[in-house]
């Protein structure tokens, strides 16, 4: 065996050890049948997963975090999309300021903005409440759809939606059939990025957090702060599931290996 | 179906009123009041002790939001006029900040009659614009079976954890309270005060070679069961909330120096409806806390409160606990963190 296959060996393993076992422990935890997280587990039970339905604020935050996963999205990909296709062939000096100041809340921490969106939004009138965290998110979404849907408008020769305009099609006509298509995994891989980085956010949710407006990060927070059970693990499983069952649908879609040559 | 521009703007007005009805800002609103709660089965007890009676009483209904002091009194800060909470539940150090800005209301006993079954040293450390209605206490949880003859008392937990004899589990700095009920503590027991914390530090580097840390408390409680610590610095109802879901081996002791307080505060926002006060009235209730407190296993503030047998044993009496300055440590809070970070670094 060579040197560059045993490193490979050590790499794999190690990525193993520290990357999935963690993982797998919780899922197995979310099984317990004790009251407390520990491993190994004295006994199975499905009780924690059952725990999950019957606190209510898991489930009611569990709606409102799909839903502004949902609406954060639609929004990130109606101010994302023209922005990125404009952007991707302007050659003003403009335009790479306003991408980069697009793209800024990539490397600003997200405490921060929520923290300033708090104040602000609340200075506006937006106060606690769902449209201002539907407004954040989609501040802290945009930079993926444009990232993504870029990378791939780049690789599309201008020449295609040039000869089907010589060919008398209008501009809407050329973006229907000739650059939606092309886009479209880009456009699939920045929507699961946007909707999964909305779900798990929870330094910007925190500061929006209500009755109304809980996050299920914010609630999962709130309760593991002061609840000791393995609730929270079989919640983390199913989270892990839905993640998981999001990839293989986008998988059957549009394909894994093209979304990632996306980004 | 084909999208004209008549068509594309009536849909998304329609998306955007949708939107907007959804999305009003949350305000106080005349029957219904917005109140807070932490998560799990704090929140369960704060809506079958204080809000079921509050609403039974005025008709008025509470909606319960989740969350932490920090959360909170940042909403209140950025909405002073249209305050989005009418009661907060408060760390002693945030209640102080948020009086000393000036954003709450003071409490007397007009306006909450159960005030005057509160000590008055509870009201004085909110500078009267609040009060404390549930503490615990920090003191020495053990593994019992490792620890045998556990030490009874601050100076005896260092002195020995320095020799090796045990490992023991520690709050880290990034814990919020770990200035108060582990620093402030400790630093009190060996002589200490707040302008002078170096015993503190020198034990801690005494200490340094056997301490693990915790961020949160749910790692302490994992540092025992996995046997990489065998005792610590904890909290007596998080103790006995372990003991009562199962866990046998844990056990609890208040330090003969007296663990330090740590209480929560309620406090209402300036501007926030009045009839937040009906609620605090409920949540300072004799009976309303009696009940709390079976539920969480910490001791309440209300003196004509009587525990059952079981927690009576189990709540640390007000009198065996330190009530820490908060309104001192928060001024030199910001020195003490600096020097935890450039010695200890965890």
């Amino acid at each position: 065996m060579r040197l560059s296959d045993i490193a490979l060996w050590v790499f794999t393993l190690a990525f193993f050890i520290f990357m999935i076992l963690p993982i797998a422990v919780v899922v197995v935890i979310s099984f317990t049948e004790a009251g407390y997280a520990a491993f190994p587990i004295p006994g199975w039970s499905l009780k924690w997963f059952a725990r999950i339905f019957e606190y209510e604020p898991f489930i009611d935050s569990l709606i409102t975090s799909l839903w502004l996963g949902v609406v954060a999205t639609v929004a990130s990909c109606l101010l994302g999309i023209p922005a990125a296709l404009y952007l991707s062939r302007a050659r003003s000096g403009w335009a790479t300021v306003i991408t980069t100041f697009l793209l800024s809340p990539l490397s600003m921490p997200m405490i921060v903005i929520g923290f300033a969106s708090l104040f602000f939004l609340s200075a506006l009138g937006f106060g606690i409440s769902f449209l201002s965290l539907a407004i954040v998110h989609t501040v802290i979404c945009l930079p993926y759809v444009i990232r993504t849907v870029a990378a791939v408008y780049r690789a599309v020769p201008p020449a295609y939606e040039e000869a089907a305009m010589i060919l008398g099609a209008g501009r809407f006509t050329t973006f229907r059939e000739v650059t939606l298509p092309l886009i479209r995994p880009g456009i699939a891989a920045g929507s699961l990025f946007s909707f999964l980085t909305s779900f798990d956010n929870l330094p910007v949710s925190y500061f929006f957090g209500s009755a109304q407006t809980n996050t299920l990060p914010v609630v999962m927070l709130a309760y593991m702060e002061h609840q000791f059970d393995p609730s929270i693990a079989a919640l983390s499983t199913l989270q892990l599931l839905l993640a998981i069952v999001a990839l293989v649908v986008a998988d059957r879609l549009y394909g894994i290996e093209k979304m990632t040559v996306a980004t | 179906m084909t999208m004209n521009r008549r068509r594309f703007l009536g849909t998304a007005g329609a998306t955007t009123t949708l939107l907007g009805l959804s999305g009003l800002p949350l305000r106080a609103q005349g029957g219904t009041l917005n109140v807070t709660a932490y998560g799990g089965v704090w929140e369960q007890a704060i809506r079958d002790c204080f809000v079921a009676p509050f609403e039974a009483k005025t008709g008025a209904t509470a909606t319960v939001s989740l969350g932490g002091p920090a959360q909170w009194l940042s909403q209140v800060e950025a909405n002073p006029e249209q305050p989005p909470l009418d009661v907060l539940i408060m760390s002693p150090d945030l209640a102080v900040l948020a009086a000393e800005g000036d954003l709450m209301d003071d409490f007397t006993v007009e306006k909450l009659p159960n005030l005057q079954y509160i000590p008055q040293e509870f009201t004085d450390a909110c500078l009267g614009k609040g009060t404390y209605f549930d503490y615990g206490v920090g003191g020495i949880t053990y593994n019992k079976q490792i620890v045998s003859e556990p030490p009874r008392s601050f100076a005896d937990f260092v002195e020995r954890v320095s020799s090796g004899e045990f490992i023991a589990s520690v709050p880290s700095i990034s814990y919020g309270p770990t200035t108060v009920f582990f620093l402030w503590a400790i630093n009190n027991a060996l002589g200490g005060d707040v302008d002078n914390v170096d015993p503190f530090f020198e034990a801690m580097a005494k200490m340094k070679d056997n301490l693990v840390f915790w961020a949160g408390p749910n790692d302490f409680f994992n540092h025992l069961a996995s046997g990489e610590a065998d005792l610590g610095i904890y909290f007596d109802g998080r103790t006995w909330n372990h003991v009562d879901e199962g866990v046998d081996w844990i056990d609890f002791i208040n330090p003969e120096e007296g663990g330090a307080m740590t209480a929560v505060a309620i406090q209402k926002p300036k501007n926030a409806s009045d009839l937040a006060w009906d609620y605090l009235n409920e949540v300072l209730d004799a009976g309303n806390q009696a009940k709390f407190a079976e539920i969480l296993n910490y001791g309440v503030t209300n003196t004509q409160v009587e525990y059952s047998e079981k927690l009576a044993s189990r709540v640390t009496p007000l009198s065996e606990a330190n009530l820490p300055p908060y309104a001192d440590i928060a001024r030199v809070r910001n020195d003490w963190i600096d020097r935890w970070n450039r010695e200890i670094g965890m």
